[in-house]
């Protein structure tokens, strides 16, 4: 009877949300022009009129000191994504977002509403990265060479032309990065794949001018690649451990940048410019726009199918870290039982530890220097992290569990001659689980919600994969939204699942058969 | 069937029990008594190992509880225990609290637990009961369940560690009619237990314990109506003890003044033997003594009997010294009005003089 409730407070509370959802909608104004005309061309804003005003820049990039030398008295605001910038233009929240010429020109083709600033910032050369180590040394020089080899032929402002046009059937890789002969070993390159056309995801596969380049730089000196896409912030230490053998994402080389990794001459010379909103244009009707938010979130390019792996992947981590860390927590629990001093020594620290620290510096933590030379994927170091701070959520609970069940039930039990292991899992245990059956619930509800910074480690959980489409389509709200009712469902299944099991578990819950098994009541 | 020999138990720096040697036999109803702290219930304690004797041996059915490597599961099941909180499992209904046991370690199987458990459930009265969880019971109705439980695993000798008084006084009688019945039927059992009523009435052996020892053992008639020991008499006869010590002339009497207060109410003494005793004490020993005694070195010692409806006070304390002989004429009048018969003596061995006061309640 109870879990039937739970089932219909799980669905209450997904159609609240909906209604909620489309109570606002109208408010998020919609504006989408029908065509990607870009309006660059006739542009009257000027650098100067942006003095004093607040500017968007992507964390990690260098365009910040661009700012503050070309634009006197301009804020700057930092955004750890490409498309949030753009979302925080349309809000209104900053007044300007400064990136490159190329990313600039992709934007203005697929949204209208955003003009460029007349005067470039200044001028970048973008590079590929390398790990300070023999192998990085090595890399660098054979891509110096083949960079050099492609601008001399011409061929490299072919392919930067082709990444750049109109034209989609041109935008496809120099080879298939999964059937590269290898001959010389693979490489791990990373990226961040919201920066179209350098790095992005297109029918859901890594692709862009910088990816392009990898692969052929790959193919032209026989290695195989494994693309890997990461947040912006977390590339740097990716290479600086030497967990990726390259990377590239529109980076500039700096002095800074140069002590800590090593930089390729560059690919292209970029302008990086600021970007405005236009006057705005004309807002759609609701309901379409809906359907068109629906159409380009969901359907164009299969991207439901990224949302279904995102799904996939955080179910999977918090399910494995779940199952794991409660027989972990639990184990651990019975060890310091029996253990003297030193295990609960060793434990108190331990769960001190992991619970001291917040879990994406666990995770980063765990995937570049705990597990930093081992070859093992995010996936799987999320579920190591997670299952860490399960565990010692699962102790923690326990032991409270445990507590709280009076001294004088291990009395009676020991007084009748039961011996302390049976007394435990007959007496104690079942009495202690209706304590801790709340928490337990309530831990697994945040734990899902936790997974969301694994992008940091390169996994691509359901956040991630809402960034991505959000890096594509460059709204904030329907993906967004999307990935919130998505998280509510998961949270509201698996909450049924334990309600399920906490109701067969408590005993006051069991029928008078249940009670009475073997017994014939009649006298 | 159950010896003590030597038996110590310590926690710590402090001892509890110093050395208890005792033989229980089979059909002894042994009531532990003795002031609070005296170890009673911890002498039952370490009898089935809950807090393990720190010295001594105990023997139970010729076997060694204090040997190494003695299984102390298997003597247990000999030893039903009560405890004053009823400790039922609370996530088990009555008749599965009753079964639990016998299923699991003697091997019964759940239909013979179950009929068992209804029997016994019959015999306190709980039958009807048999599926509630314990938290819908009163206190009575889970102590008797308790007994119930005990008695399933059917023990040779059953403990009572003080098993009503955590009840509610309208309570205590359905409990303390179960155990009458218990002991009627010849059952071994041990009770610790306040109630001087429910020790007269179940037990045919009385254990007096004070200073961590038995101090008196006897049958239950023997200690109650014959004690051989001082502090048993005054144990069983009730007489509550109130000590003072004034030992300068800075003494806090207002503070004095309070505690008899206190020890009055404690005690519930009528008002009238109270107010008896505050004036004796006032005018003896605050006013007179106070003004007549160069070192005041008193020390005051308030007995009540509730049998005999008096308070008796002694007043000892260095000198030969007279109370009548002082000139304070008014405080000496008023002591003799409160007490009913006063008595001075002195001892020269020793040089302290003694005065003897009784008040009556009339």
């Amino acid at each position: 009877m109870r879990s039937k409730r739970s089932h219909n407070t799980a669905i209450r509370m997904i159609s609240v949300l909906l209604a909620l959802v489309f109570a606002f909608m109208p408010c998020l104004s919609f504006t989408y022009a029908d065509d990607g005309a870009g309006s660059g061309d006739d542009t009257d804003v000027s650098i100067r009129d942006l003095e004093g005003k607040t500017i968007g820049v992507q964390t990690g990039s260098i365009f910040d000191k661009y700012i503050e030398e070309s634009i006197p008295g301009a804020k700057v605001e930092y955004f750890s994504t490409f498309t949030d910038e753009v979302n925080a233009l349309r809000a209104k929240k900053i007044d300007g977002l400064s990136t490159t010429e190329t990313t600039l020109n992709q934007l203005m083709k697929q949204e209208g509403g955003i003009t460029v600033a007349k005067e470039p910032l200044g001028e970048i050369g973008t590079c590929f990265l390398f790990p300070k180590n023999e192998k990085g040394k090595a890399l660098v020089a054979q891509m110096d060479e083949f960079l050099t080899g492609l601008e001399k032929s011409g061929e490299l402002a072919r392919i930067h032309d082709a990444w750049n046009g109109e034209d989609e059937s041109l935008k496809v890789l120099g080879a298939d990065p999964d059937s590269l002969p290898a001959t010389n070993g693979t490489l791990r390159f990373v990226t961040e794949g919201t920066f179209p056309p350098y790095d992005y995801f297109s029918d859901n596969k890594l692709v862009g001018y910088e990816v392009d380049l990898a692969v052929r730089f790959c193919e032209a000196y026989g290695y195989g690649i494994e693309l890997i896409d990461m947040n912006f912030d977390a590339l740097m230490p990716a290479l600086q451990s030497g967990k990726c053998d390259f990377g590239a994402s529109g980076i500039a080389s700096t002095e800074e940048r140069k002590e800590k990794v090593y930089f390729s001459v560059p690919d292209y010379h970029e302008k990086i410019q600021v970007a405005v909103l236009a006057e705005s244009s004309s807002g759609e009707g609701f309901i379409s726009s809906v359907v068109t938010s629906f159409n380009r979130t969901f359907v164009q390019e299969n991207r439901y199918q990224l949302f279904l792996k995102g799904i996939v992947t955080t179910i999977l981590i918090t399910v494995c870290s779940v199952l794991l860390g409660t027989v972990i927590g639990f184990l651990v629990y019975l060890w310091c039982r029996r253990g003297g001093k030193i295990a609960n020594r060793v434990t108190s620290f331990s769960v001190w530890l992991v619970q001291g620290m917040p879990v994406i510096v666990l995770l980063m933590i765990l995937y570049y220097v705990i597990l930093g030379s081992v070859s093992i994927s995010g996936m799987w170091v999320s579920v190591i992290g997670f299952t860490l701070v399960f565990a010692a959520s699962v102790y923690s609970m326990i032991l409270s569990g445990v507590k709280a069940v009076d001294y004088g039930q291990t009395e009676a039990s020991y007084a009748l001659g039961f011996t302390d292991r049976e007394t435990f899992f007959g007496i104690i245990l079942p009495q202690a689980a209706q304590h801790f059956m709340p928490m337990y619930k309530a831990e697994i509800v945040s734990l899902i919600k936790a997974t969301a910074v694994v992008g940091y480690i390169a996994v691509q959980d359901l956040t991630k994969m809402g960034d991505i489409v959000r890096s594509r389509t460059y709204e904030a709200f329907f993906p967004l939204i999307a990935v919130a009712v998505i998280y509510f469902i998961i949270s509201a299944v698996l909450t049924a699942i334990v309600n399920r099991i906490t109701v067969s578990v408590d005993p006051e819950k069991r029928s008078e058969a249940e009670i009475l098994k073997g017994v014939k009541t009649v006298d | 069937m159950i010896e003590f020999r030597h038996m110590q138990k310590a926690y710590g720096s402090s001892v509890i029990l110093k050395d208890i040697n005792t033989v229980v036999n089979e059909g002894d109803a042994i009531a532990l008594i003795g002031p609070s702290g005296t170890g009673k219930s911890t002498l039952m304690r370490c009898l089935n190992f809950l807090d393990p004797p720190t010295g001594g041996q105990i023997f139970v059915d010729g076997v060694e509880l204090t040997a190494p490597g003695c299984d102390i599961n298997k003597m247990r099941q000999k030893m039903g225990m009560v405890f004053q909180s009823y400790n039922l499992f609370n996530h088990m209904t009555v008749i599965e609290n009753i079964m639990y046991a016998p299923v699991k370690l003697l091997g019964l199987s759940r239909q013979e637990a179950y009929d068992r458990g209804i029997e016994l459930l019959r015999q306190v009265g709980l039958a009807e009961r048999a599926l509630k969880y314990p938290s819908s019971l009163s206190g009575g109705q889970k102590q008797r369940v308790a007994i119930a439980r005990t008695l399933a695993m059917d023990p040779e000798i059953i403990l009572f560690d003080e098993p009503t008084s955590a009840l509610d006084p309208t309570m205590v009688g359905e409990v303390e009619a179960v155990i009458e019945d218990l002991a009627q039927s010849g059952k071994t059992m041990m009770i610790v237990t306040h109630e001087m009523r429910l020790a007269k009435k179940v037990s045919n052996r009385v254990l007096y314990m004070d200073e961590g020892i038995i101090y008196e053992d006897g049958t239950t008639e023997q200690i109650f109506e014959h004690p051989v020991k001082d502090k048993t008499r005054r144990f069983v006869r009730r007489l509550k003890v109130l000590e003072l010590d004034i030992q300068s002339r800075d003494y806090d009497f207002v503070g004095a003044a309070s505690e008899i207060e206190q020890y009055c109410f404690k005690n519930r003494i009528p008002q009238r033997l109270c107010n008896g005793i505050q004036a004796v004490v006032e005018e003896l020993c605050f006013t007179i003594l106070r003004q007549e005694l160069p070192e005041p070195n008193i020390s005051v010692v308030a007995e009540y009997s509730e049998k005999h409806e008096s308070a008796y006070i002694t007043v000892r304390y260095p000198g030969d010294f007279r109370p009548g002989s002082t000139d304070d004429k008014i405080p000496l009048k008023l002591l003799d009005v409160f007490s009913s018969t006063q008595e001075y003596s002195y001892d020269e061995e020793t040089g302290m003089s003694t005065v003897f006061i009784r008040i009556l309640d009339k």
